[in-house]
């Protein structure tokens, strides 16, 4: 017989995260089991069609009332239950006149509440820059879904934007693509507060490259001035808009696009994913590659989602699998087969597997931060170095750090400087 | 063990006064060593002393023969009772060999026919205009850039190029197995620009042939207008000229055989090659050209078959009074020949990218990575 051993992948804790994909459905993958499981595929919603494939996804995890907007490609966005799949609205977003030539490209789904009487708020953006602020009222209330086009603004003039990312406050948006340079727009006032200069050219001869930036995301919970953002050509920029329009920091990650980042709620640590299936982490206060997480994953990364709690990120893309990684021991812990090509992924985060059924998370648990403190616990005595264990505590107290982190900042021109020059020094390498 | 052994050994000889001691401490090892064996047979690679190893394996090697020897034996004895006591001889089980292929390491991608997605994604996908005959496939046929290979249409050319390299003939014949297929000249524009033009002109298909010192080496097949990109290793390329007996392809449209392509990417790729070839062939022409997939290798045979009746062997050879009782019955059988004709190669695929050749921004849905090769038993195709 073969001497081959098989590596099992050790489970993860429970956990329940909703993924879309080209065909227009939504399957629910859950893991039960309590020290850790095998993350299973649970519901899938919808039926197939391709012309109502789903570009892009956003959750509101609220404890009670949670909803999913999903963006299709045919220009509706729908809202669902994320916890039974029904269709709670579908909004037609972009007019008439386009629809074919100008598609969605970005959604984001306001996690605060205006009033009850609204289901969500939402913002969706086109690939030609438009950009459609909605709020959607219950249907009980209204007789119309659509509760007035607030107003709708033009974030470029020509490229193509590829993402969107709200801040944490969510008064600030950052918006990038393909020959457009990162801007951060303020969405009460719906102005451009702030724009990128591209950094200078480091080649010798001066060539000046065209802006691509194709993922970004906003850093720290409390600090809209610090962003992500990457590029096509392979690079992963920090920039601050306290400092100066050109990045802070610039460093190039192997040899392919970047297609998807998300931040880790520490508020320095980054994910990023690439066009060839390649996954690493990177702190931002330095710029340094912290590891990659290898794994058989062989295609593009469209999606990339940290666990608000857990030290658990999970990934998507077109090789059609969902994978689940530690973010301490960069180990795959669960991976999932879903058929399609995936295209966002999002994590319920107010999921535990105590209450049976759909009605689990209606309720919001005190016991889940319990539970979660003791799982981190069980994680700290397993993990068995010293930097680990600095890690988790870091983790703790990461907001108070967060929150003392900035005015140094403010205060010290000298770090800044020296930011800058560590870039140049990279660039000039 | 056998180190043990020996440092009990060395002392024994050293001091001949304590020898039998020391000769019934072995004798008690011994006896240990053999209930140990009883309970966890030993390999002969763990022991390091070569003549007890090669004992050992002879041993092992004879005792397997005996076993083998005596199942046989039962087996025939077992038939020829089935015979005496007037059964039908049924033929013996047909042992299937354990191969690396069906032991296969079990995959989740794996299509099943009951998959009703698998269908909904196949309906959706790029291929499915060509593959429900809504467009008749049209293949482009280029060559890799700076290609010093000089092709032209008249057929004398072609002989006394092929003469010199294989590319120009390599081409010359995938023409032939593909139907409306035409050759453009690569000159020096980009790959990005042939497929614009490409798509402009309404092809649905393009091949790109690489050459490396004037030897195919690699192909490139990109679905139009936004297919997906694959790129092959080829490997053992063998002209026509060069196999035995080969015929002449006819214009036919020809059939296609696609095996062993059982995962999602397997199917996906042969998508892709099936959108290539016209989905009404001409069963008159007798063309089939096979892609068959094992480990992950693709060959690539193109035959031409014929159905002949023909009196069987056995009618034949009986006595002359009895053959001319089966003329009179006419006992006949049908067989079939096969001719190889065109090209034959080995296609390996390397990636399969999102979109059409684009290697600067493209997403790849399939890269092979080396740390996906951990096992000799799992496959992609």
């Amino acid at each position: 017989m073969p001497r081959t051993t098989a590596v099992e992948s050790p489970g993860c804790p429970p956990l329940r995260a909703l993924t879309t994909d080209i065909l227009g459905l939504v399957k629910v993958v859950e893991a039960r089991a309590k020290p850790a499981g095998v993350a299973k595929v649970v519901e899938t919603w919808g039926a197939p069609d391709a012309s109502r494939a789903i570009v892009a996804a956003s959750l509101a995890d609220h404890a009670a009332d949670p909803v999913l907007a999903v963006a299709r490609k045919n220009g509706v966005v729908e809202l669902l239950n994320p916890l039974n799949g029904d269709s709670l609205a579908a909004v037609k977003t972009v007019g008439p006149e386009a629809n074919d030539s100008d598609p969605l490209a970005a959604l984001h789904l306001f996690t605060r509440q205006a009033s009850d009487s609204m289901l969500g708020t939402f913002i969706a953006c086109t690939e030609k820059g438009k950009v459609y602020p909605r709020s959607v009222a219950k249907e009980n209330d209204s007789s119309g879904t659509d509760a007035g086009p607030s107003s709708t603004w033009d974030v470029c003039s020509g490229g193509n934007v590829q993402f969107c990312s709200v801040d944490h406050s969510e008064t600030y948006v950052v918006f990038g693509g393909k020959g457009i340079e990162v801007n951060l727009w303020d969405i009460t006032s719906c102005t451009k507060i702030w724009s990128a200069k591209s950094p200078r050219p480091n080649n010798n001869l001066g060539i000046f490259t065209r802006p691509w930036f194709t993922a970004g995301t906003f850093l720290c919970k409390d600090d809209h001035r610090k962003f992500v953002a990457c590029t096509n050509d392979h690079q992963v920029r920090l920039y601050d808009t306290a400092l100066q329009r050109r990045p802070a920091i610039s460093v190039d990650f192997r040899e392919s696009p970047i297609k998807a980042v998300a931040a880790d709620p520490n508020g320095y640590n980054v994910y990023i994913g690439t066009g060839t299936g390649d996954l690493a982490s990177y702190d931002m206060r330095t710029g340094k590659l912290l590891g990659c997480y290898v794994g058989k994953c062989s295609g593009s990364i469209r999606s990339i989602v940290r666990h608000p709690e857990l030290p658990l990120i999970a990934s998507c893309g077109l090789d059609s699998y969902l994978r689940i990684w530690d973010t301490n021991t960069r180990q795959l812990l669960s991976a999932v087969f879903l058929k399609q090509h995936l295209t966002t992924v999002v994590i319920d985060s107010h999921f535990s597997i105590e209450e049976p059924g759909e009605t689990k998370s209606k309720q919001p648990e005190p016991s889940l931060e319990v539970q979660t403190e003791v799982r981190k616990e069980k994680k700290k005595k397993k993990s068995r170095t010293i930097e680990e264990e600095m890690q988790g505590e870091e983790v703790k107290h990461d907001d108070s750090e967060a929150e003392m982190y900035t005015p140094k900042r403010e205060k010290s021109g000298e770090r800044s400087k020296s930011l800058k020059k560590k870039s140049k020094k990279q660039q000039v390498a | 063990m056998t180190k043990e052994k020996k440092r009990k050994q060395a002392p024994a000889d050293a001091a001949p006064s304590q020898g039998d001691e020391g000769d019934r401490k072995e004798r008690r090892k011994d006896k240990k060593a053999k209930k140990e064996r009883a309970a966890d047979p030993i390999r002969p690679s763990q022991i390091k002393n070569k003549e007890k190893r090669s004992e050992l394996h002879a041993k092992l090697k004879r005792e397997k023969k005996a076993q083998k020897r005596k199942l046989a034996q039962e087996r025939e004895q077992a038939a020829r009772r089935a015979v005496e006591l007037g059964e039908q001889a049924s033929p013996p089980e047909r042992q299937v060999p354990r191969t690396i292929e069906n032991t296969r390491e079990p995959d989740e991608t794996v299509c099943r026919p009951d998959d009703q997605e698998l269908f909904a994604g196949n309906d959706a996908d790029e291929f499915n205009a060509v593959l429900k005959q809504q467009m008749t496939p049209k293949v482009l046929i280029t060559t890799c850039r700076f290609n010093s290979g000089f092709i032209s249409m008249s057929s004398n050319n072609i002989l006394s190029a092929a003469s010199i390299q294989r590319g120009p003939a390599f081409i010359e014949e995938l023409m032939q197995v593909i139907p409306n297929s035409h050759y453009v000249k690569r000159g020096t524009y980009e790959l990005k620009k042939i497929v614009e033009y490409a798509t402009n002109r309404g092809f649905t298909s393009l091949i790109v042939v690489h050459t490396n010192r004037r030897e195919p080496d690699a192909l490139l097949i990109i679905g139009l207008p936004d297919g997906p990109t694959a790129h092959f290793k080829l490997s053992k390329l063998v002209l026509r000229k060069d196999i035995k007996n080969h015929g002449n392809p006819t214009s036919h449209k020809p059939e296609l055989v696609l095996n062993n392509f059982t995962t999602r990417l397997g199917h996906r790729i042969g998508r892709m090659i099936q959108s290539l070839f016209p989905q009404d062939p001409n069963f008159r022409g007798r063309r089939v050209v096979t892609f068959h997939n094992q480990r992950d290798y693709i060959f690539f045979r193109h035959h031409r078959y014929i159905f002949e009746t023909k009196e069987s062997k056995v009618a034949s050879k009986d006595k002359k009074a009895k053959k001319s009782e089966s003329k009179s019955q006419t006992d006949k059988q049908v067989t079939c020949r096969l001719q190889e004709c065109g090209p034959r190669f080995t296609l390996k695929l390397l990636t399969l990218q999102h979109g059409t050749f684009d290697t600067k921004s493209g997403e790849y849905e399939w890269v092979h990575k080396a740390d996906m090769d951990t096992s000799r038993r799992r496959f992609f195709l």
